[in-house]
Order: structure tokens, then C-alpha cells, then sequence
């Protein structure tokens, strides 16, 4: 028996379809036009084939900012261990939890440029953190943090951090609140301890969260830029230190009008962000099967 | 009856009295000539009609408004302008002015628009959707004119703009910012490049305000003598987008050859100049974040929290100051700025650009015009201390005034200074890139310890690849 076409279905997808073209598929494909061209974005483009693409090859700075994006990368096994961990302490019936969950929220919601200045202010060499040390005798002068190369990308990625442990958390709270009570009372019985517990059960049961987490915490460290920006007052750090790869593609687009090198850098990214994000689903995947 | 009557005498005389008063006022809509027995007597833009002998009223023609000095102004003109970081502090004036100027050239529409710290983005994402403003404010200072001009986004106006029009203004300033010897600008609001002093810091150093340094090559000891008694940094900063020029004015070093073909500041200047700024660094003396940040705002809110001996800026920005911490305002001094091995003590701050592309060239110039006109920047500069790129501004008594306020410092001898600005640098090729260039080997010379020659050798190699 042939299953009869039916239309409702696809014109129910239009307004879906359209946007996703308007605003992802169109701007991939002029991008990757662009990357071909020689473009300052206010005069036309003028085609170069793949010279930005050798350009790219042959830039120390690129490699530089590519770099430190994989060392960003870092934040994700941090940020998922962290609200793993919160969410399991917040998962609990006591008086005021509420509170505590909002309070580990309110980073989210802050902005993360309100709360990149916020912390660039702390940072200063006037600010509270050399204040702190000074009192308590840590430092004999106000260190100047932000001017330090080493220290600048570790600033940006504890930024990060801060800023999203606790939305990532309430997606664990989510997860962690769907999983059985009996699962635990059975683990109970089996004589595990509270840490056999979270390791054989809660551990497990939080698996979709962690392939979620893991891909969108980990896209997001790829294209990290707000952080770096603003603790940086724009900059990138002192020596380049903190370039990552969307903060130079910015440098590159907006401060030298160089759009089509900046394209050329875009479509790598996407490239690696494509391929990261498929082997890490294919990778979270197997361990699903594996359970 | 009789109250009645007198009330009504009283209103129909009012009645009467306000219907000659508004004949009397009315603009001139007719093109009918006054008569013999009427005397004109015109002060622009008010117009007063003196009957001598007969009792005829006639509409007067007044005479051109002495302010519309631009011909040609396209009818029913539409023109966008935009402004840099100017509302809503000085939305009042702005508006004030682009009533005036409707008022000399009738029928011009000014849509105006505001743009802050995406100024520049903002701008070239119009330029490439086509909608770009018509008349543009434009930093002189931070290279902006040179840039867009260098695309060919922006009107020549050295043959558009009459000669009397262009001897309005200070010839140094019409002059600067020429690309291949054309001017794209109309010079505006001035700054008066001076130091703000802190005296709450400056004076623990046992030094006055007049022993502040009067050559540039003083500033590191300043800044050693700082911080041996204070502990402070200095709050010094390079102008990271255009190290070309800093080094020019402050190192009187020569950029490029003279045929273009190749860049000159790796030379013993260009060291010179560096090396004053890596022996700052070694030495601990300047704050390292404010002296490669590319926002001026950093390096002002540091001055402005209290936290530094002194800051280079323009007297206009006192009024930040007073405004964030009121404090500091009854302890501030003012200097002038250091001058450079160039001798030169400035260039221009603001200017007005025509977008090249502009349906109404005309009506565009002539509000740039009439924006930087004596008058506007007279007025102008009465609500801010900024200073008029007219000469003619300058008799107001205004100027002459014995200064009052810390504001107002300077404008015993801002006619002197900015008569004197005037932009050294020569035309360089890829700007941007070559400033780019400079700041990556600079960073290497202040902070990774890359000797002074090394890096602008290094920078001068790669920026000589970017040359045909």
C-alpha cells in the first residue's frame, strides 16, 4: 500500500524553513564567497580565489588564536564537572534552596559584558582583588593582572565559567530531578555509598545532559569573543595572548575592513565546529550504546 | 452696559493690535519690492520695517541670510547626518543648529542621528548597505577622514567649497588630512591638547605645576618621580590605531621614503622614540593595560576614578570628570601637553565628511558648512570647552575673558595653539594594516623583551611586503 503525499506538513515547516534560509544558509554561502574575495566591506568584493586561504596558512597569528581556542576548550570538562556538582547540591529538599538556585543563576542572566567589566574593574590594579592581597600581606604591590600574557587567557576562560555553571546547572537540575527515586533506593539497597550512588546512577542517568552540555559548552568555547573583548578592553591581551580565533576574525573584519580574510577564517571554524561537534555527538553516543 | 461696552472696546483693539503685529512680523512670502517710502533696515536673520512717510505696509524681501554662503543647495533636499558621541549631552544645541541652518537654507531636511561606541562599525555597515549619511562627523585625530577618503567613500571638497568659504578656517586645519593633496573635511570642534593634573597625587610629589615637563623626553622621570613618592603608575597611553602618527609628532620620526617605496622607522628617531616607552615599562613607572588600550575611555576613567597623577586629554572632558567624581573636580590643574621632538604641538580633533555617494552633494556641503561656521562654533564652544576651527570665533569677547572655571584654562591661548596644528604625517599606503603591523613588533619591544631595533627592523620588513 503507497502512502498518499500530504502538503500540510511541509507548509506547517515554511516559516521554519524560511528563517533557517534567511538567516544560516544564505549568510554560510556569502560568507563563503566572500572568503574569496578581496573585501573592506565598503567598497565590492573583488575576487581573489584562494589567496586569503594561503594568507590564512601562513599567518603565525591565526595559528596563535587557534591555539588558545583549543585551550579554551578547556572550560568544558570544567564547567560540566562544576554543575554536575552544583545541581547535585542544589537537588535537595531544604529550606531557602530556591534562593541558592537563583544566586547561582543571576551570573546568566547578568550579561557577559556587564560582568566582563565588572571583573575588569576587580582585576585593575586598584581594584578589590589587589586590595585583598595587599591587606593580607599576599602582595607587596598592586600586580597589574591583565597586563600579565600568561594570565589573560585563564582570566577569560574563569570568566566563562563563572558565567555559565549556572545555566548549565539547571539543565543537570532538569535532568537530575527525572531520574527515579527508585534507581537510588535500589542502589541503596545493593549497598552503595553516596558516591557509588552519583557514580552508578546518577552519573549515568545525567548521559543526555552531558552530550548536550559538552556540545553547545564546547561550540560555545570555539567561538568565545564577549569575554575575551571585554576583559581585554578590546585589545586581545598584551603580545596577542588572548586572541582566539573569533576575536582575531573580528580584528580582522572590523578593525582592518579585511572582510574577506575575516570569511576565509569564519569557514574554517565552521569546518572545525562541524567536525568537532560530530565527533563529539558520535563519541557521547557510543558511550550511551556502551551502558 | 457701560462695562460691556468697554470690554468690548478693549478686545476689538486687541483684536486689531495683533493683526497689524502680524503683518508687521510675517516672513517674506511675496516677492513684492519695497517701495520708495519704506526704509529696510536688515540684521540678519531678524528683519525690521521703519515707515518714513506713507502709512503702505509692504512684505519685505530680506537680504540673503549671511550664514547660506553654499550655492546651489538642492530643493527639498533630505540629508542624514551623524553625529560622534555628542548626545544626549549636546542634543539642545545640535538641534538649535540644524534649526538655524533650516532657517538659511529653507526646505533642506536634517534627519540627525547620534552614534557612540559602534560609531565606526555602524558606519561601514551602512556604507556597504548603501544608506550611508550624507554628512558624517569624523575623527581627525584617530585617522578616520584618511581612511574612508583613501576608499573613495568621501567628497573632494577643494573644488566644491568657494575660496572664500575655505579661508574661514584656520589654513592648517582646511589642509590636514589631505589625501593625494585633496582635503575631504571640514574642520570642526578643536581640542587643546593639555594634562589634567590630580593634585591630590601630583603635589605628594614635592614638584609644582610648573615644574611639569614642557618636552615629551621629560615624561619618564616625571613618571619615576611618581612612582618612587606616590606608588601611582602613570596614566600614559599610545595611540594604538595610528602609532604612525604618535611616533611622528612625538619622535619626529620620518615614516617613509620620500618616493613612497619603502617605510623609514626602523631609523634611529623611530628607536629612540620606542625605547623611551620600553624603558618606562622596565622601569614599572606606566600602567601597562592603559598604554596599549585602543579606547580613550580606559585610560580617562582610570584619571577620572583618582587613582593617576595626570592624564592627556582636552579640557572638553572635564566635564567627565565633574560629572563621575565631583570629588576630584575641586583638585584638578592644567598644563599644556609636552611637545614632541617634532616641535608640532597638534592636529585637528573633529571634522564634518560628505559621504561620496550623496544625492545632495550641495545641501550636504552646506550643512558641514554651517555646522563649522564662526557662529556655530562660537556657540559651540560656549556650552563646552572646545574650540573653534574659525579664526573669526576667536574676537568674540567670549575668548578674551579671563578664564573662570578649570574649563576654560586653556582659551587664553587656544587661538595661538590651534592656528599652530598641522598634520605632519605623510600619506601612508594601508594605514591600518601598517599600524597593525607596528603595534604586533611594539608589544614585542615593550613586553617581550625584543630590543627597540629588532622589532621596528622586523615591522619595517613586514609592512615593505604590503608596498607594490
Amino acid at each position: 500500500m503507497t502512502k498518499k503525499f500530504s502538503l500540510t506538513p511541509y507548509l506547517f515547516l515554511i516559516p521554519a524553513l524560511v528563517v533557517i534560509a534567511v538567516f544560516v544558509v544564505y549568510p554560510i554561502f556569502a560568507v563563503l564567497y566572500y572568503s574569496f574575495t578581496d573585501y573592506s566591506i565598503v567598497t565590492p568584493p573583488v575576487w581573489v580565489g584562494l589567496k586569503n586561504y594561503t594568507w590564512l596558512i601562513h599567518d603565525t597569528i591565526f595559528w596563535r588564536s587557534l591555539a588558545h581556542s583549543f585551550v579554551y576548550l578547556l572550560v568544558t570538562p570544567i564547567l560540566i564537572v562544576l554543575s554536575v556538582l552544583l545541581a547535585i547540591v542544589v537537588n535537595r529538599k531544604l529550606p531557602g534552596i530556591h534562593l541558592y538556585r537563583a544566586l547561582f543563576f543571576i551570573p546568566v542572566i547578568s550579561g557577559s559584558i556587564a560582568v566582563g567589566i565588572a571583573w575588569r574593574l576587580m582585576l585593575d590594579t586598584n581594584g578589590i582583588i589587589n586590595a585583598i592581597l595587599l591587606s593580607v600581606g599576599i602582595l607587596k604591590e598592586p600586580m597589574q593582572w591583565l597586563a600579565e600574557p600568561a594570565l589573560t587567557l585563564p582570566f577569560c576562560m574563569a570568566l566563562t565559567i563563572w558565567l555559565g555553571v549556572g545555566y548549565y546547572m539547571m539543565i543537570f537540575l532538569a535532568g537530575l530531578q527525572n531520574i527515579p527515586e527508585e534507581l537510588y533506593d535500589a542502589a541503596m539497597l545493593d549497598g552503595c555509598n553516596s558516591w557509588q550512588k552519583h557514580r552508578f546512577v546518577t552519573i549515568p542517568g545525567l548521559r543526555p545532559q552531558i552530550t548536550f552540555v559538552a556540545v553547545i559548552s564546547s561550540l560555545a568555547a570555539l567561538q568565545v569573543f564577549n569575554e575575551v573583548f571585554t576583559l581585554t578592553g578590546g585589545l586581545g591581551g598584551l603580545l596577542q595572548s588572548a586572541y582566539t580565533v573569533v576575536f582575531y576574525l573580528w580584528q580582522q573584519a572590523f578593525r582592518l575592513s579585511h572582510a574577506g580574510k575575516a570569511s576565509a577564517i569564519a569557514m574554517v571554524l565552521l569546518a572545525i565546529t562541524l567536525a568537532f561537534s560530530i565527533f563529539n555527538i558520535r563519541l557521547l553516543e557510543k558511550g550511551t550504546e556502551a551502558d | 452696559m457701560r462695562t460691556k461696552l468697554l470690554t468690548l472696546l478693549l478686545l476689538v483693539s486687541v483684536l486689531v493690535t495683533g493683526c497689524a503685529t502680524a503683518t508687521t512680523q510675517a516672513p517674506a512670502a511675496s516677492s513684492i519690492p519695497p517701495t520708495p517710502e519704506t526704509i529696510v533696515i536688515t540684521s540678519a536673520p531678524q528683519t525690521i520695517v521703519k515707515t518714513v512717510i506713507s502709512e503702505v505696509m509692504v512684505t519685505p524681501t530680506p537680504l540673503p541670510n549671511p550664514e547660506a554662503v553654499i550655492q546651489g543647495v538642492e530643493p527639498n533636499a533630505v540629508i542624514k547626518f551623524w553625529t560622534f558621541w555628542l548626545s544626549p549631552t549636546f542634543d539642545q544645541y545640535i538641534k538649535d543648529t540644524i534649526a538655524r541652518f533650516n532657517q538659511a537654507y529653507p526646505g533642506v531636511t536634517v534627519n540627525w542621528e547620534d552614534h557612540q561606541a559602534t560609531f565606526q562599525d555602524d558606519l561601514k555597515a551602512s556604507f556597504a548597505a548603501g544608506n550611508a549619511p550624507d554628512a558624517i562627523n569624523l575623527s581627525v585625530s584617530e585617522g578616520w577622514v584618511s581612511d574612508y577618503a583613501s576608499q573613495g567613500l568621501l567628497l573632494p571638497l577643494d573644488d566644491k567649497v568657494p575660496q572664500n568659504v575655505k579661508d574661514l578656517y584656520f589654513p592648517g586645519l582646511w589642509n590636514e588630512q589631505l589625501i593625494d593633496g585633496v582635503n575631504y573635511q571640514f574642520p570642526w570642534y578643536q581640542g587643546i591638547n593639555v594634562y589634567l593634573i590630580n593634585h591630590q597625587i601630583y603635589d605628594q610629589t614635592g614638584l609644582t605645576i610648573d615644574d611639569f615637563p614642557k618636552n615629551w623626553t621629560d615624561l619618564p622621570a616625571l613618571c619615576a618621580t611618581i612612582k618612587e613618592k606616590t606608588g601611582t603608575l602613570c596614566d600614559i597611553r599610545l595611540t594604538v590605531n595610528d602609532l604612525i602618527s604618535q611616533m611622528v609628532y612625538e619622535g619626529n620620526v620620518k615614516p617613509i621614503s620620500d618616493d613612497g617605496k619603502s617605510f623609514t622607522f626602523d631609523s634611529a628617531d623611530a628607536v629612540a622614540w620606542l625605547q623611551q616607552y620600553v624603558d618606562m615599562v622596565k622601569a614599572g613607572t606606566v600602567d601597562k593595560t592603559v598604554l596599549v588600550t585602543d579606547q580613550d575611555r580606559v585610560g580617562l576613567d582610570l584619571f577620572t576614578s583618582g587613582k593617576a597623577a595626570f592624564y592627556a586629554t582636552g579640557p572638553n572632558l572635564i566635564r567627565e570628570v565633574r560629572a563621575n567624581n565631583p570629588g576630584l573636580y575641586g583638585y584638578l590643574g592644567v598644563v599644556p601637553a609636552p611637545v614632541g621632538k617634532s616641535g608640532v604641538i597638534g592636529k585637528g580633533l573633529m571634522s564634518i565628511s560628505i559621504n561620496a555617494q550623496t544625492k545632495f552633494p550641495n545641501a550636504s556641503i552646506a550643512l558641514a558648512q554651517f555646522f563649522t561656521n564662526p557662529k556655530s562654533m562660537l556657540e559651540f564652544s560656549k556650552i563646552v570647552s572646545i574650540y573653534p576651527s574659525t579664526p573669526d570665533s576667536y574676537t568674540d569677547l567670549f575668548f578674551s575673558a579671563a578664564p573662570v572655571a578649570i574649563e576654560d584654562s586653556a582659551k587664553p591661548f587656544a587661538m595661538d595653539a590651534i592656528s599652530k596644528y598641522a598634520d605632519i604625517v605623510p600619506t601612508i599606503p594601508h594605514k591600518a594594516d601598517v599600524n597593525a603591523i607596528v603595534l604586533k613588533h611594539v608589544q614585542d619591544a615593550l613586553f617581550n623583551n625584543v630590543p627597540a631595533q629588532q622589532a621596528f627592523t622586523d615591522a619595517v620588513t613586514e609592512a615593505n611586503k604590503l608596498l607594490p
